[in-house]
C-alpha cells in the first residue's frame, strides 16, 4: 500500500465490481460516518473510503496548515488518492465540505468524476448581500473563540447542535467521538477553512453532473443553499430535499437517507 | 527560412521538435508573422499533463490552485492576442530572433550537460524537451507573462533543473546527487502529481529530511523500489533490472530476494522462481564462474526459472585479484570479464525473455551498481546493456550525501551497516535542515500576507518597525553551529538580523511577524472583501523559497554536519544530545508555543533521550539496532507535540486556579499538573485511555477545596460543577428524594459527560456509596441504583475529605473547620461595607499595618488555634474606644469551645482516606488555612489599592469586623478577591476621591467599616456589591 493510501486510511471494498464509488466524509467525522451506507453498496460497486487529512484518524504530522488553508489542498489529496488507486472514473459521494472538495477536484480533472453526489453541501456558509449561507461573521467568531477556549466543552456543545439531537443519541455520541478525536488546533484550522471558504465563483466551472441532497432541517446548510447550487453549477444538477434532520443525516436518520443516496448513486439525471 | 527550420529541427529531439512544430502551427493559426517563445510556451502549457504545467504546479508546492494553471494559460493567450498579425497569411511563420536565441541557449546547455566520457560531436547533441523549456523560460517575454499570472519563471526553472538532475538515467554526472523529486513524466514517478508535500517528504525524496517517520519512510521507499523491480522483471523486454544507487540497492535486492523466497510474489511468471546469488556461489573467485555458470543454470532452470543475483557489478570493471600482474589493469579487466559478459549474454539468449521457449523456465539477471560502476560498465562493456537486456533502476539514495562512504557503500555485504550509519549520522542534520527550511517558509513575509496593496503597505511599515526594534535587541554574535545553519537558510532580509545561539529571539520575531501578518490579513479581509473575492480566482501565491534554495544549501550544510567530529550522536554529552530536540521543527501555526516547548523539552525529555542513547550507541555503530534511534526520536517527538498543544492550556489553567484560590498555591499547581497529565493520557492509571479522572482533595480547607473545584469546573467545562455532598446535615434538597448519591452521580454524568463532579466529604459517605465509588474508580463505569451502567465519559471527579495527613497536622494544628464556620456565620449574616472619611482626631493611631503585625505576634505567642476566636460584640465595643496597639486583647478573654469532633473521627476517617487514596488517580493535600496571613494579604492589598488611588498621604483604616467579613466572603464565596476589588472596592475609592476632591489633606482618615444589612446575600455572593460612602463634616 502506498504512502497516500496509508496516510488517508484508504479502504477499498467490493473490489470485483466495475464501477467505483468514492465516499468522502465531512468535518469532524471520518470514514465511519458512512457505516450505514457501505453495506448497501459493496454488492454492486467498488467502494473507496478514505479519511480527509486532519481527521482524528490521520497522522497530525501530515497536516500542513498551509496546504489545508484552502479546500484545494483537500482536492489535491482526493486526486492523489484517485491517481494512486488508478481510478479512471468514479461516482463521488461527498458529505458537507467534501462535496465542495469533490467539486473543486472535478474542475481540475473532470475525467475522473462521472458524477458527484453532494450531501449537505454549501459553497459558502457566511451570509452575503445576495446570498444566504446561514451564518453571520459574529457567529463564526464566537464559534472559533469557544473552540480556542475549550475544545472539549466546545465539542460537547457543537455535536448535538450539528447532528440535531440530544447528547444521549447514538449519532451525537458518534459524532462527538470523531470530533473530539481531532487535534484541537487542527480542528480549528479545518473549521476556519471551511467557514471562510467561498466556492460560489467556481461553481460555474463544475461540469460534472451533480446530485444535491439536503436535509430539510440542517443547521449548517439552509435549504435555499441547495437551490443556489442547483442554479449556479456549470453542469446539470438535481436537488432532493430529504425529510431528515441535522447535518449528518446519514448517521442520524439512515432510514430516510440511505435509500435516497442509493437512488442517486444508481441512477443518473435524465438528459 | 524553410531550410533553416529543418536544420534547427535536427538539433532537437523528436519530442522537442514536435513542440516546435506545434508552436509554428499555432502561430500560423493565429495569423502571426513570426513564431515567438510565447507560442512555444503556450504550446507547452496546453498539454494537460505537460511537463511545463507540472513544473509550474510543483514550483508552488504549498499551494497551487487548480485554476492557477488556467490563469497562466489565459495570460498567455492574452499575450498572444496582442502580437501583431501578419498582412498575408504565412504557412509557416519564421522563428523570431528571440526564439532562435532560446534554441541556441538550449543547445549550449545540452552540450554542457554531457559527461566527459560521452562527449559527442556537436551535431549529435539533441536538445531535449527539458532544455528547450528551460531556455524558453529564460526568455524575458515569457517570464513577464508568467509573472502576470503570478508564477515565477526562475522557480519553475529551478524545479525543472532539479528534476533533470534526479531523473536522467544514467545520470549525466556521476558525482551529482539526485536532488529533488522526479517529475519528469517519462520516469515512473515516485509520487503522483497531487501528492501532499508532507507525504512526499515522508516518501523519501532525497531533499526531505525525514522529520519523524524516518523508519517507516525507508520501508516504504524500499517497498516501492521492490515493486518497481518486480514490474521490470515481468516485462517482456529489458527485463533484467540493475539497481543503480549509492547505498540502498543492496537492501532492495535483499528485500526482493526475501520476498521471492517467502513466496510472497504470486504474479504469474515469478511465482516459482529460484534465486541464485553469484556472490554466495562463487565468492570472490569469478574465474571459476566461466565454467560453472552454464552448468549451474542449465541444471537448475527446469521449468521454474532462475534469477541470477549478480550482486554488485563492480567486479566486472575492476578486479583486485589481478592487480599483481604486469599488464595494465584495465586491459585485464576487459579480457576476463568480457568473456563473462559474453557468456552470460549467451545464456540469456538461450533462456532469457526473448528465447521464447515456453516449456522451460526463464532466466533473469539482477544486480546492483553505483552510478560510477554502471557508467564504467557501459564504457568497458558497451554491448552489455543490450546483450544482457538490462534496465537500470535508479534507487533514490536515502541519505542526502551518499558519496560520503563510497568505499563502504559499494560492498554489498557491508551495505546494511552503512545504511544504518547513514540513518544515524544524518538524522540530526536532516532534522535541522528541514526545520530551518520550514522556518524560512514561515518567516517569509510574502508568503502569508495576502492583502490588497493598501494593507500590504501598512503591514510592511509595521514590519519594518518591528524589525528595527529587533535589531536593537539582538546580540551581534553568531555563536553556534546551529545558528549558522539557521542563518544560512533564512530569507535574505532576515540574514541581516542577528542570530542568537538559542534561536529564541528569532522565534519571538517570527511570532511577532506572524501575528502582524495575521492582523493585517484579517483587517484586510474585513475592510476590503472585494479584493479577496477576486483573489480566490486568480489567487497569487508565490513561494519565494524555491526548491533549489534548500537544494543548494543542503550539501554544504550536511557536509559540515557529517564531517563535524562532534556530531550530536557520536558524543552523547548533554548539550549535544539536546540539539536534535531543539531542532525538531515545531508544527506550523503554533510558533507561539515554540519557546515554551524549547524550555520544556530541555528539562523534561533530555534525560529520557540521553540514557538509552548512551546505552545503545555502541551497538548503534555496529549497525545492529539501526532503527532504534529514529524510532525513539519519533516517539519522543509525539510526546513533544502533545506538550506543545498543552503547554499554554496548562499555563492558563494554572493561572486561573491560582487566581481563584490564591491561598492554596501549591494545591493549585499540583491540580493543574494533574489535569495536564491526564489530558496527555500519561497519568498513572489512564494508560487504558479512560477519560474519567479521580482526584482526592484532602486537608482541612473545605472552602478552598470547594472553590478549587468550582474554578476547575469553570475552566474545564464552563459550567458550575455538580456538587454531591455526603457530609452530615447538608443533604436537604428535595429533588434528592428517592435518589441515592450514586444515582445523582450517574445523573450528573449523563447530563454532561465532560463535567466536573465534586463529591464533598466523601469520607463521611456510608459504606455502600463508598463501595460504589470505589468500583467506579476501578472500572470507569458506574451502576446506579436501578442497575443501569453508564460509562463515566470524561468526567473529572473531585473527592473531598477532611482528613489531614499526620505530617501536615504536626506542622500546624488546624482549626480551620472551626474558623470556617465562624466566618461563614459572619459573612452570611447580611452586611454592608461603608467607607467613611473623617478628620483625624488629634491623637494619631498607629497605622493599621503596624497594629496587625503586633497583633499577629501576640497571637503567635499565645496559641495559634485561638487566633480567630474573637467575639463580635466585644470587637464592636472596643472599636469605639480602642486602646492603642492592644485592640486584639479580646482574644485573650474569649473562651473557646474547641471542636474536637474532627479529631475524634480521625481513626475511621484515616482508614477511609487511605482506602480512597489507593484508587484515585491523584490526591492533593490542601494546607490548613493560615487566617492571619490571609488577613494580612487582604489588608495590604486593600491599602495598596487605596494608596494607588489616594496617594500616600491618606491612610486607610480597616475595621477588624469588616476585615473578617471580607475574608469570610472571599474564602467561602465564589467571587474572586481580585475580581471583587476591581469591580467594587476600587470604584468606591474613586468615587470617594471625587467627593473629597477639595477637602483632601493629611489629617484625613478613611475607614472601611461594616454594618448590618437586612437582606442576606445569596449563596456564592458573599461579598457586598457596593460600598456605601459617608463623609463626615470636616
Amino acid at each position: 500500500m502506498g504512502i497516500v493510501e496509508t496516510a488517508h486510511n484508504v479502504k477499498v471494498l467490493g473490489s470485483g465490481n466495475p464501477q467505483t464509488v468514492v465516499l468522502a466524509h465531512g468535518f469532524g467525522t471520518d470514514q465511519s460516518v458512512w457505516k450505514h451506507l457501505v453495506p448497501h453498496l459493496v454488492e454492486h460497486y467498488r467502494v473507496v473510503l478514505y479519511d480527509n487529512m486532519g481527521a482524528g484518524t490521520t497522522n497530525p504530522e501530515y497536516f500542513d496548515f498551509d496546504r489545508y488553508s484552502s479546500l484545494e489542498g483537500y482536492a489535491y489529496d482526493l486526486l492523489s488518492i484517485l491517481e494512486e488507486l488508478q481510478i479512471e472514473s468514479c461516482i463521488f459521494v461527498g458529505h458537507s465540505v467534501s462535496a465542495m472538495i469533490g467539486a473543486v477536484a472535478s474542475i481540475t480533472r473532470p475525467d475522473l468524476f462521472s458524477k458527484i453526489v453532494m450531501l449537505g453541501a454549501s459553497p459558502r456558509y457566511l451570509n452575503a448581500s445576495d446570498y444566504f449561507g446561514g451564518f453571520e461573521q459574529e457567529d463564526l467568531e464566537q464559534l472559533f473563540e469557544a473552540m480556542r477556549e475549550n475544545y472539549k466543552a466546545w465539542c460537547s456543545g457543537f455535536a448535538p447542535m450539528v447532528v440535531g439531537g440530544d447528547m444521549e443519541s447514538v449519532a451525537v455520541q458518534e459524532f462527538s467521538r470523531t470530533l473530539f478525536n481531532m487535534r484541537p488546533d487542527i480542528a480549528l484550522c479545518v473549521l476556519q477553512t471551511i467557514f471562510n471558504s467561498d466556492m460560489r465563483s467556481i461553481l460555474g466551472m463544475v461540469t460534472v453532473p451533480c446530485h444535491i441532497l439536503q436535509s430539510m432541517k440542517d443547521l449548517a446548510v439552509p435549504v435555499v443553499v441547495s437551490e443556489h447550487l442547483h442554479q449556479h453549477l456549470g453542469g446539470i444538477s438535481i436537488v432532493e430535499v430529504m425529510s431528515s434532520d441535522g447535518h449528518l443525516p446519514q448517521l442520524s436518520s439512515p432510514d430516510i437517507v440511505i435509500p435516497v443516496l442509493l437512488r442517486h448513486i444508481r441512477y443518473d439525471i435524465e438528459a | 527560412m524553410r531550410a533553416g527550420l529543418s536544420t534547427i529541427q535536427q538539433t532537437l529531439t523528436p519530442e522537442a521538435a514536435g513542440v516546435l512544430n506545434l508552436s509554428i502551427a499555432e502561430a500560423a493559426r493565429r495569423n502571426h508573422g513570426q513564431t515567438t517563445p510565447l507560442h512555444v510556451a503556450a504550446t507547452l502549457l496546453s498539454a494537460p499533463s505537460g511537463f511545463l504545467r507540472q513544473a509550474c504546479i510543483k514550483s508552488h508546492p504549498n499551494s497551487s490552485h487548480p485554476l492557477q494553471c488556467r490563469a497562466l494559460e489565459l495570460c498567455f493567450s492574452v499575450a498572444l492576442e496582442r502580437l501583431p498579425t501578419a498582412q498575408d497569411a504565412v504557412l509557416e511563420p519564421p522563428m523570431s530572433n528571440a526564439l532562435m536565441a532560446a534554441l541556441k541557449r538550449a543547445q549550449a546547455h545540452q552540450r554542457r550537460g554531457c559527461p566527459e566520457q560521452q562527449q559527442q560531436p556537436l551535431l549529435a547533441v539533441k536538445v531535449e524537451l527539458e532544455q528547450l523549456i528551460i531556455s524558453i523560460l529564460d526568455d524575458p517575454s515569457v517570464s513577464r507573462v508568467m509573472r502576470e499570472a503570478s508564477f515565477s519563471s526562475p522557480a519553475v526553472k529551478a524545479t525543472i533543473e532539479q528534476s533533470l538532475n534526479s531523473a536522467t538515467q544514467p545520470p549525466p554526472r556521476p558525482s551529482s546527487t539526485p536532488l529533488g523529486v522526479a517529475i519528469r513524466p517519462s520516469i515512473p514517478p515516485t509520487g503522483n502529481l497531487y501528492l501532499n508535500p508532507r507525504l512526499q517528504q515522508q516518501q523519501g525524496s532525497a531533499v526531505s529530511g525525514g522529520t519523524a517517520a524516518s523508519g517507516p519512510r525507508t520501508v516504504h521507499q524500499r517497498r516501492d523500489d521492490v515493486k518497481k523491480v518486480v514490474e521490470i522483471l515481468l516485462r517482456p523486454r529489458k527485463s533484467n533490472p540493475v539497481l543503480v544507487g549509492e547505498s540502498e540497492p543492496g537492501a532492495v535486492v535483499r528485500d526482493l530476494v526475501k520476498k521471492m523466497e517467502g513466496k510472497e510474489l504470486n504474479d504469474g511468471a515469478l511465482k516459482n522462481v529460484h534465486v541464485i546469488s553469484l556472490e554466495k556461489e562463487f565468492g570472490s573467485d569469478k574465474s571459476s564462474m566461466l565454467t560453472r555458470l552454464k552448468d549451474l543454470v542449465e541444471t537448475q532452470i527446469g521449468t521454474r526459472g532462475i534469477i541470477l543475483n549478480f550482486g554488485d557489478l563492480k567486479w566486472l570493471v575492476e578486479q583486485p585479484w589481478v592487480s599483481g600482474q604486469a599488464l595494465p589493469k584495465q586491459q585485464v579487466v576487459s579480457e576476463v570479464t568480457r568473456v563473462v559478459v559474453a557468456e552470460v549474454a549467451k545464456l540469456l539468449r538461450l533462456f532469457g525473455s526473448e528465447a521464447g521457449n515456453g516449456s522451460s523456465g526463464r532466466l533473469w539477471l539482477i544486480g546492483t551498481a553505483t552510478c560510477e560502476t554502471y557508467l564504467r560498465c557501459q564504457v568497458y562493456h558497451p554491448s552489455m546493456e543490450a546483450d544482457w537486456d538490462l534496465q537500470a533502476v535508479p534507487v533514490a539514495a536515502q541519505s542526502p550525501l551518499p558519496g560520503l562512504f563510497p568505499r563502504l557503500g559499494t560492498t554489498g555485504v557491508l551495505g546494511s551497516s552503512v545504511e544504518s550509519v547513514f540513518t544515524l549520522k544524518n538524522f540530526p542534520a536532516a532534522i535541522s535542515s528541514s526545520s530551518s527550511s520550514r522556518l524560512a517558509e514561515h518567516l517569509d513575509p510574502a508568503q502569508k500576507i495576502k492583502c490588497c496593496p493598501l494593507c500590504t503597505q501598512g503591514y510592511e511599515q509595521e514590519l519594518r518597525k518591528l524589525k528595527a526594534t529587533d535589531w536593537e535587541k539582538s546580540s551581534p554574535e553568531v555563536k553556534s553551529n546551529a545558528a549558522v545553519r539557521v542563518r544560512s537558510s533564512l530569507p535574505q532580509w532576515l540574514q541581516n538580523a542577528k542570530v542568537n545561539p538559542d534561536q529564541g529571539e528569532e522565534v519571538v520575531l517570527n511570532q511577532n511577524i506572524q501575528e502582524l501578518q495575521k492582523k493585517w490579513n484579517e483587517t484586510c479581509l474585513g475592510s476590503h472583501p472585494q479584493f479577496h473575492r477576486q483573489h480566490i480566482v486568480g489567487s497569487e501565491r508565490i513561494n519565494p523559497t524555491p526548491f533549489c534554495m534548500t537544494g543548494l544549501y543542503k550539501p554544504n550544510l550536511l557536509l559540515k554536519q557529517s564531517l563535524d567530529p562532534k556530531s550530536p550522536l557520536l558524543k552523547p554529552t548533554p548539550t549535544t544530545q539536546s540539539q536534535p530536540t531543539l531542532q525538531i521543527p515545531s508544527p506550523p501555526r503554533s510558533p507561539v508555543q515554540t519557546d515554551l516547548v524549547l524550555g520544556q523539552t530541555k528539562t523534561v525529555t533530555k534525560p529520557a533521550l540521553e540514557k538509552p542513547a548512551q546505552k545503545e550507541d555502541s551497538r548503534d555503530f555496529l549497525g545492529c539496532t539501526a532503527q532504534g534511534q529514529p524510532k525513539r526520536i519519533y516517539e519522543f517527538q509525539c510526546e513533544k507535540l502533545m506538550s506543545i498543544s498543552d503547554t499554554d492550556s496548562f499555563k492558563k489553567l494554572l493561572k486561573k486556579l491560582k487566581e481563584s484560590v490564591w491561598w492554596q498555591q501549591d494545591a493549585a499547581s499540583s491540580l493543574a499538573t494533574i489535569m495536564n497529565q491526564s489530558k496527555l493520557g500519561n497519568s498513572i492509571r489512564n494508560a487504558d485511555s479512560r477519560g474519567d479522572l479521580w482526584i482526592l482533595f484532602g486537608g482541612p480547607d473545605r472552602a478552598g477545596k470547594k472553590k478549587m473545584g468550582y474554578a476547575l469546573s469553570e475552566l474545564v467545562c464552563r459550567s458550575p460543577p455538580i456538587i454531591i455532598s455526603f457530609g452530615s446535615g447538608r443533604n436537604t434538597d428535595l429533588s434528592f428524594r428517592g435518589k441515592t448519591a450514586l444515582d445523582r452521580i450517574a445523573e450528573g454524568v449523563r447530563r454532561n459527560p465532560f463535567s466536573v463532579i465534586i463529591l464533598e466529604d466523601v469520607d463521611e459517605a456510608d459504606m455502600l456509596v463508598r463501595g460504589g465509588i470505589r468500583r467506579a474508580m476501578e472500572r470507569g463505569r458506574m451502576a446506579d441504583s436501578h442497575g443501569r451502567e453508564i460509562s463515566l465519559g470524561n468526567v473529572t471527579f473531585i473527592l473531598t475529605a477532611n482528613w489531614v495527613p499526620d505530617t501536615v497536622k504536626l506542622v500546624t494544628k488546624s482549626d480551620s473547620s472551626f474558623a470556617e464556620e465562624k466566618l461563614a456565620g459572619l459573612a452570611q449574616e447580611g452586611w454592608q461595607l461603608k467607607l467613611s472619611a473623617s478628620k483625624q482626631t488629634s491623637k494619631r493611631r498607629p497605622s493599621w499595618l503596624h497594629s496587625i503585625n503586633t497583633a499577629v505576634k501576640l497571637r503567635k505567642e499565645m496559641d495559634s488555634s485561638n487566633s480567630l476566636g474573637f467575639d463580635l460584640n466585644e470587637a464592636a465595643d472596643y472599636l469605639d474606644n480602642r486602646p492603642d496597639g492592644s485592640h486584639n486583647s479580646s482574644d485573650l478573654t474569649v473562651e473557646h469551645e474547641y471542636d474536637h469532633g474532627l479529631d475524634n473521627r480521625l481513626p475511621a476517617a484515616s482508614l477511609v482516606y487511605h482506602e480512597l487514596l489507593c484508587h484515585v488517580h491523584d490526591s492533593i493535600i490542601f494546607k490548613p488555612v493560615d487566617i492571619e496571613s490571609l488577613q494580612e494579604t487582604i489588608t495590604s492589598s486593600i491599602s495598596t489599592k487605596f494608596s494607588s488611588v489616594f496617594g500616600d498621604r491618606i491612610t486607610i483604616d480597616i475595621q477588624e469586623e469588616a476585615l473578617e467579613r471580607i475574608l469570610g466572603g472571599v474564602w467561602l464565596g465564589r467571587t474572586g478577591w481580585e475580581e471583587w476589588t476591581e469591580s467594587v472596592l476600587i470604584p468606591s475609592f474613586d468615587q470617594l476621591k471625587e467627593q473629597l476632591l477639595t477637602k483632601q489633606d493629611e489629617s484625613m482618615v478613611v475607614r472601611l467599616e461594616c454594618s448590618r444589612s437586612p437582606d442576606p446575600c445569596g449563596y456564592g455572593e458573599w461579598l457586598p456589591r457596593q460600598v456605601e460612602l459617608a463623609i463626615d463634616e470636616l
